[in-house]
């Protein structure tokens, strides 16, 4: 069954072609039908794929010459891990459930054709990213998500900070493509393969063809260099700033996109080729710190924000720290395991989210929400299945893939990652549980026009939901000791163990749903009880920290003024120079030009005399001087 | 005795004469005579060497008469487009045929 | 700068046919009136045909009396009977133009005249005996018109027959719509 793998990304590429043939008039049953099965296709073989690799193990990867340039010889092909048999179900899932979701949140949109076919696009893109065996097919998947990324988020262009966000997310995951790109070419460089297997290869034998610098620094530096790459497609610090902005976008979009699926590829990447990263402690040490801080710092921001799918953003981002930090503290069964369960639980968050956005009239804004339980129950429930799984309660998922991780970080010795990972564990469980209280519980702070007409969205809304919502119960329990942590013998199947792996340790998972549960009374008590005001906390003597974490700790102004300000200032130079310098020369020859013949043109009289007299003239002087030259007549 | 030189001389000095008519007369028929005078002077030319020449042959009264003929058959077309011009433009004037400046 | 000329009549009728010829073409120049021009013009046409008997071109010297002097002559003067030939050439303003004129003109004159009579050409010396001594000229020139020129000839005569459909085309008045 490996053997078709390709077939995966293949459904959903020729169901974006069916779709662009069709047109932008396509109607909608018709196009969400055509997309749906293709997906749901892809699902099917997936799960065939899952099995077969569950049974055979891992397999060589299925490569074909695609063209040589001078002496470099360049493959494509498609291989089946474990760990890409399990992205694929995870990725066609969603991917299914979201686009039916689609239906209902995308009804009547003008381009409602268009935002399919841009979503099949992606999908694509993500699958042959996840079943690519060589970095440079990965680039280049890598981009396309970007790309399609960028489209989706600016789907809806005509507003202002749609097109801003687009731009921006666009612009910042750039910048960590650079570094990947630079690391890729080194790569290629130093061991003269792309392909996967050969470079691990390189990297164990640390033999390089680069002089310039020793081998253990050229994999520190590659893999810090392959690292950034994904630290600007997962949103790491300090590249994060794009994610919550891409809220913009249609929130199926989040969903798939900036919190299931591609935001993981950094994540995937880093875990497809830990080798590489491996095989440097400092680069690892990196990872591990660069996570730790980002899943600190996006906690402490999305305590504040007021926008719920802002705070869910922050929630993905936290949760990509989560994952990264894990890499970094080579707890990689931990760290992909917790990439599955988060992309379960984070698109039944966003799903849920956006039917609360579509049934109040497009606001995402928490103060104007509230007391929708009783008029969303179904969401509010799949809402809260959610919130558990990501404050980490047990049995949901993310209680056992988040106890992994702090087991991981504890058992690897970096006590301050593991504080780190502690207070934010306490955090998340707030956040979530305070935009649950502020939008189920309580009286309806909107219009009360909006309130009455809130009702749920009809079964293609609430499929994926209550589906969403099964898999965020059942699918924490893969990996838990009660089923003998399949999922890691799943993992390791036909191939080596990487990075560590710990007994389970109930103290330790007593002491994470411990400090989720302090979260959650805390959020209870802030905004349910309300026996702690938060207008209190926030304009009393808390206020700076509130002042900061509502302002995402102003790194936006500062990347503004630090970055923006300065390269405008270089641009308005250059526009200078350009105007007045460059543009000038070029005038000066056109406007020289033009006065030279306003000059000129007065010679042309029309007098046929002048014309004659001219040439007499001329022949006069020119004959004389030849006649002068040879001496007279010879 | 008659020589080469005075029939060139004179030949030259017709030619100029012809020139400057050409060059600075206004009425376009006497730019057309002068323009006849200056070939008038390279027949003389051409006559000179043909009986004076090298090799006297012939041969030069022959080029004269295609010039003469020639040289009528452009008088003929020149008037013509005097005349049309004329028609048109109510004047003879070479100055006022300035349709081709700037 | 005639030395050693001989004095005969050949010599003596040159030097007063080319007195006419220059007197003529400087009137043509001087005349105010456009007809006494043309009138001029008829002179040069003529004194030109007496050089041309003097250089023994006897055909050509009867051809240019009958197309020049008589027909274009002619012609002439009828164009300028149709166009304003009342009317005076304005007198000379000097500008640039005429000052130009004569000294390119002169220039160029005076350049022939040194190539002619300074700049050590050895010219071919005139024998006595004509070189066509008794022989008939219009014979001659028929023989070589019609056996070594033929072509040349005929393609002349296309071209005037072209040059009198076109200058009829020309000056025929265009009818009006």
């Amino acid at each position: 069954m490996v053997q078709n793998a390709w077939l995966i990304p293949l459904f959903p590429l020729v169901a974006y072609l069916l779709l662009f043939v069709l047109g932008r008039r396509a109607q909608e049953g018709i196009v969400t039908g055509i997309s749906v099965l293709a997906a749901l296709a892809g699902f099917i073989v997936s799960l065939l794929i899952l099995s077969d690799v569950n049974a055979n193990g891992a397999q060589a990867p299925y490569v074909f010459h695609w063209l040589t340039v001078g002496q470099h010889s360049l493959s494509m092909g498609y291989e089946v891990t474990p760990l890409n048999a399990m992205m694929l179900t995870v990725v066609t899932f969603i991917s299914t459930l979201v686009l039916l979701f689609s239906k209902g949140y995308m009804h009547g949109d003008e381009r409602y054709s268009v935002f399919y076919q841009y979503l099949n696009l992606f999908i694509f893109s993500m699958l042959g990213l996840v079943i690519s065996p060589n970095l440079l097919q990965v680039y280049m998947f890598w981009e396309l998500v970007g790309l399609c990324s960028f489209l989706l988020v600016g789907f809806w262009y005509f507003k202002p900070e749609a097109a801003a966000a687009a731009k921006k997310a666009f612009i910042v995951t750039r910048i960590g493509d650079v570094g990947l790109f630079i690391g890729i070419v080194l790569i290629y460089v130093a061991t003269g393969t792309f392909e996967y297997s050969g470079v691990f290869e390189a990297f164990q034998a640390k033999k390089f063809a680069i002089d310039w610098i020793t081998p253990d620094h050229l994999i520190t530096l590659i893999g810090i260099l392959v690292f950034i790459g994904a630290i600007g497609k997962s949103a790491q610090f300090p590249l994060h700033t794009w994610l919550p902005d891409a809220m913009e976008g249609p929130t199926p979009v989040s969903a798939l996109i900036h919190a299931a699926t591609m935001v993981a590829a950094g994540v995937y990447l880093v875990a497809r080729a830990f080798p590489i990263f491996e095989a440097s402690p400092d680069t690892l040490t990196v990872i591990g710190i660069i996570g730790g801080i980002t899943a600190i710092f996006a906690a402490l921001i999305g305590l504040t924000q007021n926008d719920i799918k802002r705070v869910v953003a922050y929630s993905t981002v936290s949760q990509l720290g989560y994952m990264v930090m894990a890499l970094g503290v080579s707890a990689y069964t931990a760290s992909t395991f917790h990439l599955m369960t988060h992309a379960f639980f984070k698109a039944l968050l966003f799903l849920a989210s956006g039917s609360v956005i579509h049934a109040i009239h497009h606001n995402q804004d928490l103060r104007k929400m509230g007391g929708l339980w009783k008029k969303l129950p179904l969401t509010g429930w799949t809402f809260l299945v959610g919130a558990l799984a990501l404050s980490g309660i047990p049995p949901f998922a993310g209680f056992w893939s988040k106890d992994e991780i702090l087991l991981g970080a504890y058992n690897s010795g970096h006590y301050v990652l593991f504080t780190l990972a502690l207070i934010a564990a306490f955090c998340t469980a707030f956040y979530i549980f305070r935009v649950f209280f502020m939008t189920f519980t309580g009286e309806f702070r909107g219009e009360k026009d909006v309130y009455d007409h809130a009702h749920e969205s009809g079964p293609v809304m609430a499929i994926p939901l209550v589906l969403l919502s099964i898999m965020a119960i059942v699918v924490g329990f893969l990996n838990s000791p009660l089923m003998n942590n399949a999922f890691e013998h799943f993992l390791f199947k036909g191939g080596e163990e990487i990075g560590n792996v710990y007994e389970a340790n109930w103290g330790m998972a007593g002491l994470a749903t411990l400090v989720a549960l302090l979260g959650i009374g805390l959020a209870y008590l802030m905004y349910k009880k309300q026996s702690i005001k938060p207008e209190n906390l926030a304009n009393g003597a808390l206020r700076p920290l509130y002042q900061l974490s509502l302002n995402k700790f102003y790194v936006d102004e500062l990347y503004h003024y630090v970055i923006v300000k300065p390269v405008v200032w270089i641009g308005h130079i250059l526009n200078f120079i350009d105007k007045w310098i460059v543009d000038g020369i070029v005038h000066l020859f056109g406007e020289g030009t033009l006065i030279g013949s306003l000059g000129l043109k007065y010679s042309q009289n029309g007098q046929v005399q002048t014309y004659g007299l001219v040439t007499l003239v001329g022949a006069v002087l020119l004959i004389g001087f030849a006649m002068y030259a040879v001496g007279g007549v010879k | 005795m008659l020589s080469v030189e005075q029939f060139l001389t004179l030949g030259a000095i017709l030619f100029c004469i012809g020139l400057f008519g050409a060059l600075t007369k206004r009425n376009i028929i006497i730019v057309l005579v002068s323009v006849e005078l200056m070939l008038t002077a390279v027949n003389i030319n051409l006559l000179t060497f043909a009986r004076f020449g090298l090799t006297p042959s012939i041969n030069g009264q022959i080029f004269t008469l295609f010039v003469m003929t020639i040289a009528a058959a452009e008088v003929a077309v020149g008037l013509a487009i005097l005349i049309a011009l004329y028609r048109n433009r109510n004047t003879s004037d070479v100055r006022d045929q300035d349709l081709m400046k700037w | 700068m005639f030395s050693g000329l001989v004095i005969t009549g050949q010599t003596v009728a040159f030097f007063l046919i080319a007195l006419f010829l220059i007197a003529c073409g400087v009137m043509l120049l001087s005349m105010k009136k456009v007809i006494y021009m043309a009138i001029s013009i008829g002179g040069v046409f003529i004194g030109a045909a007496a050089v041309y008997i003097l250089l023994e071109a006897d055909f050509l010297a009867f051809a240019q009396v009958l197309v020049y002097a008589g027909a274009i002559t002619i012609m002439l003067l009828f164009a300028i009977m149709l166009t304003k030939h009342d009317e005076l050439e304005r007198p000379a303003v000097i500008t640039a133009h005429p000052v130009w004129s004569v000294l390119g003109t002169a220039g160029l004159g005076l350049i022939v005249l040194w190539v002619v009579k300074f700049s050590g050409i050895k010219w071919p010396q005139a024998t006595a005996d004509s070189p066509f001594q008794g022989q008939d000229n219009v014979k001659m020139i028929g023989e070589s018109l019609f056996s070594q020129y033929v072509i040349p000839f005929e393609l002349v005569s296309v071209v005037l027959i072209v040059a009198l459909v076109g200058a009829i085309t020309l000056a025929n008045k265009e009818e009006k719509n």
